[in-house]
């Protein structure tokens, strides 16, 4: 179907909702990147480049260690989440009650972030307190791992559907084609499903790494003594304003988000091409 | 030849909740023998050769393997490999490696590998297609590669599911053909599912018809075209003229006319070929014929086929040769059906 007989005000409607999106979506994001390479700062009347904002963040010493710890759980939760993603999209490919499961992977979407981080936070506590009335050992105590769980109950939902997408269109026969060549069920899935699943999962890998980076609620709620670049980034904006610490900060997030989007995308076309 | 049946399938039955694929089955396939299920789509064919591959398991009874009780056994600790009707190639591997994988985790030393994957291509007549992709390949030439992917296996049984249902009419006839050559030459045990009954009458030495999730009839291609027992057999495999209607004093009444078949057992139904069936203008001085009226005439070159609608009966197909049109068989015209009683054939069920 060609576009001839399109009505120009469609046409018009087309251009407005993508210059918008645009408008409202990236230049606030790309004006503070811009700004955060100013030597200057914002509202200042002249533009020098430089990067000193940046080399500045990283002789800070809890900055590098905030950034040492997101680093540290979003490889956590990208290593467990996406092997969780891949086995919840299996299983949902054999269950016959397929409403009400994808309804329970996606329910973490449903309910705002501070409500499941609270949840979680009383939930932990107690825990910790049975357990350690039991054993002796505040094993739920706030910590690493109870970050971890909070991001994970974020992002598996993200993960499953962008995985279950991609195995959608493999053919179940291969599977079977294996099995009757010899392959026992392992080696079915590893040699032939996984590698063309594989973009999926790889997909699955970035968008959980930046979901896990840019996670503030339930990271805050959750995280033991320590902090995370954004409840760092978020603590210090609130103590100091918007000094061009914070947008360097701000453009550092942004930059590492875009270059996992960019890894992604280069990686799909690659494939396409190739 | 062995007397222990290459397969033996023992009372097996597959039910999916309350709904029954496969009624409690038993047959057994001789070894070196070409054997193929036949039957309407939705008959329970392709439960019966997946439950002999081991890829999914029967809710009652056993299946054995030379002799051997396999039904606990999966897929991949079976001696069968099988031909799948089409997106079964892995499509991230090269037809070389699509045949060699079951070589590879058999790990097979590398040169055997090579030769015993080369040979296979040779046989099904794809050397030179070793680096390419499956997508790169025709319908034809894809089957061709799962049939080297399953022989190169050199188990004892191969199992072939619609392998060539999704092929062009032309290209099915031809595979037919090459699909025999390979089992002769091969001397493997073929089990082949179709619906086709072309397919099924060239390639096999004995056809089990299955409908409805019970095992009609089997027998050689021949027998079953020729002489059907059940009248289920006679209305699928090739045209016949089936009749039932009341029994009258142990006689088989069609329409109005003078009682059929005399016999002590009394028959539900009869059929005859409809080549075996005499058309007559005008009516014939015999003890036995059916009046009727011609519904349709197709034209098919070297014979033509008539559909008759029989006075107080059934329409049926009758064959001649083209040029017996001449004497002014028309669409609409009346006619009288007779035969010799030695073609017709009784069916109790
Ligand atoms: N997984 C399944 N769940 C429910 N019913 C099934 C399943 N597989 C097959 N059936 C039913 O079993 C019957 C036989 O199917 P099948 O063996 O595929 O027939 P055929 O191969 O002869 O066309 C059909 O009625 C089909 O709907
Ligand atoms: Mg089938």
């Amino acid at each position: 179907m060609s576009h001839d007989y399109e009505s120009r005000w469609v046409y018009r409607a087309k251009w407005t909702y993508l210059l918008s999106v645009v408008g409202v979506l990236m230049l606030p994001v790309l004006y503070t990147l811009w700004i955060s390479f100013n030597a200057n700062g914002f509202g200042a009347a002249e533009y020098d480049f430089t990067v000193f904002w940046y080399v500045e963040l990283f002789k800070n010493a809890e900055i590098r260690t905030s950034l040492a710890w997101t680093v540290l759980i979003a490889a956590i939760v990208v290593a467990i989440t996406v092997p969780m993603g891949v086995m919840a999209a299996k299983f949902y490919q054999r269950t016959r009650f397929k409403v009400p499961f994808v309804f329970l992977m996606l329910s973490p979407l449903f309910v705002p972030a501070d409500v499941t981080a609270a949840a979680l936070l009383v939930y932990f506590k107690n825990l910790n307190r049975l357990v350690e009335g039991l054993i002796g050992v505040e094993l739920f105590d706030l910590s690493l791992w109870t970050a971890v769980a909070g991001q994970i109950t974020w992002c598996l939902p993200y993960a499953f559907v962008v995985i279950l997408v991609t195995m959608g269109r493999f053919r179940p026969e291969q599977t079977e084609a294996a099995r009757t060549c010899g392959a026992d069920a392992w080696q079915a899935f590893w040699q032939v499903e996984f590698p063309q699943i594989r973009p999926g999962v790889f997909s699955a890998g970035a968008f959980v790494t930046i979901l896990s980076f840019n996670e503030y609620v339930r990271t805050n709620f959750l995280k033991g003594g320590f902090d995370t670049f954004p409840t760092y980034l978020v603590s210090y904006m609130l103590n100091t304003g918007m000094t061009p610490e914070v947008y360097a900060m701000a453009g550092l997030v942004s930059l590492v988000s875009m270059a996992a989007i960019g890894l992604v995308l280069v990686v799909a076309l690659r494939r396409r091409i190739g | 030849m062995n007397s222990v049946p290459a397969v033996e399938v023992d009372g097996v039955s597959k039910n999916y909740g309350s709904v029954s694929a496969l009624k409690p089955t038993s047959f057994a396939v001789p070894e070196g023998r070409y054997f193929v299920l036949l039957g309407p789509s939705g008959g329970g064919k392709t439960t019966t050769l997946r439950m002999i591959a081991g890829l999914i398991r029967p809710t009652t009874g056993r299946v054995r393997i030379g002799g051997r009780d396999v039904t606990d056994q999966p897929a991949n600790r079976r001696d069968t490999a099988m031909v799948f009707q089409g997106f079964a190639l892995f499509p991230h591997m090269t037809v070389e490696q699509n045949v060699a994988y079951g070589l590879e985790l058999r790990r097979l030393p590398k040169d055997e590998l090579r030769d015993r994957t080369a040979a296979m291509l040779r046989l099904v007549g794809l050397t030179g297609f070793e680096a390419r992709r499956p997508s790169a390949l025709s319908g034809g030439q894809q089957q061709r590669v799962q049939l080297a992917r399953a022989l190169v296996l050199q188990t004892s049984i191969v199992l072939l599911d619609e392998p060539l249902a999704a092929l062009d009419a032309t290209l099915r006839k031809d595979m037919c053909f090459e699909l025999k050559h390979i089992q002769e030459s091969v001397g493997t045990t073929f089990i082949h599912v179709t619906h086709n009954q072309e397919e099924a009458m060239t390639v096999a030495d004995e056809i089990a018809l299955i409908a409805a999730g019970t095992l009609v009839e089997s027998g050689s291609p021949r027998e079953v075209y020729e002489t059907p027992r059940c009248r289920f057999t006679a209305e699928f495999i090739g045209e016949n003229a089936v009749f039932s209607g009341p029994i009258v004093e142990g006689a088989l009444r069609i329409g109005g006319a003078a009682p059929f078949v005399r016999d002590a057992e009394p028959p539900l139904a009869i059929s005859v070929a409809a080549e075996n069936i005499d058309l007559h203008l005008q009516q014939p001085d015999l003890e036995q014929t059916l009046p009727g009226t011609v519904v349709d005439v197709f034209y098919l070159g070297f014979s033509a086929l008539l559909h008759v609608e029989v006075d107080g009966g059934p329409v049926v197909p009758v064959r001649l040769l083209s040029k017996e049109l001449d004497a002014g068989i028309k669409s609409g015209g009346r006619v009288w059906l007779s035969w010799d009683p030695d073609h017709a054939r009784m069916h109790t069920a």
